[in-house]
């Protein structure tokens, strides 16, 4: 080391005073260690509830369970039910000459499958609403 | 209490005891603030990215293999932490005229002359570092204040330590030609 460098050494040590270190604020320690357990409070909870889109789970579900009821109730049984429906379907003037709302009913397949479809169209637009909104958010 | 040194308390962690991390946090806070604190300039953010890396150090505590000291290893996250944070959050050149040329006039409110004087050189330098970017930053600050070796600051920095002695020579040009810029401004104020 030259001269001239241990005087810019010896120059800056006579400014930098080394006992002179900022400390750390009162409570860092407390602060430290409270983020420290909300972490790991927030990772116990992910750990017992894993995290999944539960939308699309619930939709699969109550489309099965839907689907089920269709094939499993007799069509006659439910009758009570979708008769108002239908008679006010069936009232419906169409404004398609060819097309027979009437033949519509003929088919075997129980009524409750109206319903089903219906639940199914409901719950994929309202699927589609909530990604919409979390994908936003996102 | 005494402290019972860092591997002990580590291995508490590890065993599911994670309160005896608040003794290495007590142990290293000052040190790891400085750092920070040396490197970004406010206390406010030194604050912040000290309590950050002591997280991050908690969260990786299971993958420190003891290969260095804890200490060295835990000044390795803040430094980077810090310096990842000045990168993407960096403010414009300080004028020298930034630094108040009256800023000895604090001496008179004190009692003490030689601690004012202290004050004062700690806040020039403080002014200093700040204009010199931040990697020459930590480099001062690990060399001066935490007095630490050329193959230490090697060991933080990933800077090899031939390399580590020609940033702090020429960092010390730097400083030293903006120190001496400021007290012959302050002479020709008072004058």
């Amino acid at each position: 080391m030259n001269k001239q460098e241990e005087f810019k050494e010896d120059l800056l040590r006579y400014y930098i005073n080394p006992g002179k270190i900022e400390k750390a604020p009162e409570g860092f320690t407390l602060k430290v260690m409270g983020r420290i357990q909300m972490e790991e409070q927030l990772s116990a909870v992910s750990e017992r509830s894993p995290k999944i889109n539960l939308i699309p789970v619930i939709f699969i579900a109550v489309t099965l369970m839907l689907l089920a009821a269709a094939l499993l109730i007799p069509g006659n049984e439910s009758d009570k039910v979708a008769l108002p429906l239908m008679n006010l379907l069936k009232n419906i003037k169409s404004s398609l000459p060819e097309f027979s709302l009437s033949s519509l009913f003929k088919l075997t397949l129980p009524s409750v499958m109206m319903y089903v479809c219906l639940g199914i169209l409901v719950l994929t637009l309202f699927d589609r609403a909530l990604y919409g909104i979390f994908h936003k958010e996102k | 209490m005494d402290y019972k040194g860092d591997a002990y308390y580590i291995d508490q962690i590890l065993a599911g005891n994670s309160n005896a991390f608040s003794h290495i946090v007590d142990r290293h806070k000052n040190k790891a603030y400085n750092l920070a604190f040396r490197i970004c300039g406010n206390h406010e953010d030194a604050e912040e990215l000290a309590q950050d890396s002591f997280l991050k150090a908690y969260r990786s505590l299971k993958s420190f293999k003891m290969k260095s000291s804890f200490a060295t290893w835990l000044y390795r996250i803040v430094y980077n932490t810090t310096i990842s944070h000045v990168r993407i959050k960096k403010k414009g050149v300080l004028s020298l005229d930034d630094f108040p040329i009256d800023a000895t006039d604090f001496i008179e409110k004190t009692t003490n002359e030689e601690e004012a004087e202290k004050e004062y050189r700690n806040s020039l330098v403080n002014f200093a570092l700040q204009k010199i970017n931040e990697e020459e930053r930590g480099l001062i600050s690990l060399y001066y204040y935490e007095e630490m070796t050329t193959d230490e600051i090697s060991d933080i920095t990933g800077i090899s330590r031939s390399n580590i002695k020609v940033k702090l020579f020429r960092t010390r040009q730097k400083m030293q030609e903006i120190i001496e810029k400021v007290e012959k401004r302050k002479l020709t104020y008072h004058e």
